[in-house]
């Protein structure tokens, strides 16, 4: 089971560059063609909004891309892998990700607890990553919360 | 363009909502290249079903970002400050996802009008699945 000493401590970091296929490949796979995610003729000039920019959920799949690493500070948690489910997700915005651009990740052990119900006790694991572009500007904040059932 | 008129939204105002799918086993082979997640609970029935499923079921993610277009929708591109969702209950191949939410607040901040929504997703039989909240800025109209 998860010990609680885990909590603050680094889980991973990463650095990589947004690439507009990569975009791309994840809006079509939601089946969202906004042209926003995909033509850069559609770009909307350079504000902070410009160019071909993300989904929504889009950081779930860079930060997997861009953060392979951590795996054995992961694994130190001790979750039940054969009933870890992922049971809610948050973002926090300060602009959408744009393709092209370099984001640098951290991610840490927020918390973690236990409850305990009908189904025996269940292990929550919260999961914060941070986005920072090159000028050290957050971009997105994400907020996972894992769960495992002991067996 | 914009779902949500910031001159006329009030507490109560439902969102458009979107309708996606039906969900087909391809989706989720698509979607889980796509995100890099390679979780075979998604994609290889056998597996699943010796984890205890009937079969595969989707992605909670590919569920949200169905809710991230239906927000986009409402408030265009960059105007979702928050967004969360809690996977309550698991969505299946077949399963039609209507994306749904309801204006909780409203306020205004500088130039923004922020508007905080209770959303949803639920299946054809109006089932539940993921349950969230999101708050999105809209350009405050003209006094």
């Amino acid at each position: 089971m998860p010990s609680r000493d885990m909590i603050g401590r680094l889980l991973s970091t990463g650095t990589a560059t947004v690439a507009a296929e990569h975009i791309g490949a994840f809006a079509r796979a939601l089946g969202d063609l906004n042209p926003r995610y995909l033509d850069p003729r559609e770009a909307g000039g350079s504000g902070p909004c410009g160019g071909i920019v993300a989904p929504p959920t889009y950081p779930i799949a860079f930060m997997t891309q861009a953060m392979a690493g951590g795996m054995d500070t992961f694994l130190e948690l001790g979750l039940n892998f054969m009933t870890l489910v992922h049971g809610e997700q948050e973002f926090e915005y300060l602009r959408p990700v744009r393709a092209g651009e370099t984001l640098a990740l951290t991610g840490r052990v927020a918390d973690i607890y236990e409850k305990s119900g009908s189904s025996g006790t269940l292990d929550f694991v919260v999961l914060e990553t941070e986005a920072r572009d090159t000028e050290g500007e957050l971009v997105f904040f994400s907020r996972n919360t894992l769960i495992s059932r002991r067996t | 363009m914009t779902a949500l008129d910031a001159r006329t939204v009030t507490i109560g105002t439902e969102l458009l909502p979107l309708v996606k799918g039906p969900i087909t086993r391809e989706d989720l082979k698509r979607y889980a290249a796509a995100s890099g997640d390679p979780n075979p609970m998604h994609t290889d029935e056998e597996f699943a079903r010796n984890a205890g499923y009937p079969g595969v079921f989707a992605h909670g993610m590919l569920s949200m970002g169905y809710l991230g277009e239906f927000l986009v929708q409402a408030g265009g591109v960059g105007s979702i400050r928050r967004f969360r969702a809690r996977f309550a209950k698991l969505t299946w191949p077949g399963d039609v996802v209507t994306c749904r939410g309801r204006v909780t607040a409203v306020r205004d901040e500088g130039a923004a009008r922020l508007v905080d929504c209770d959303i949803w997703t639920e299946n054809q039989e109006g089932e539940r699945k993921l349950v969230g909240a999101a708050l999105l800025a809209l350009t405050r109209p003209e006094a």
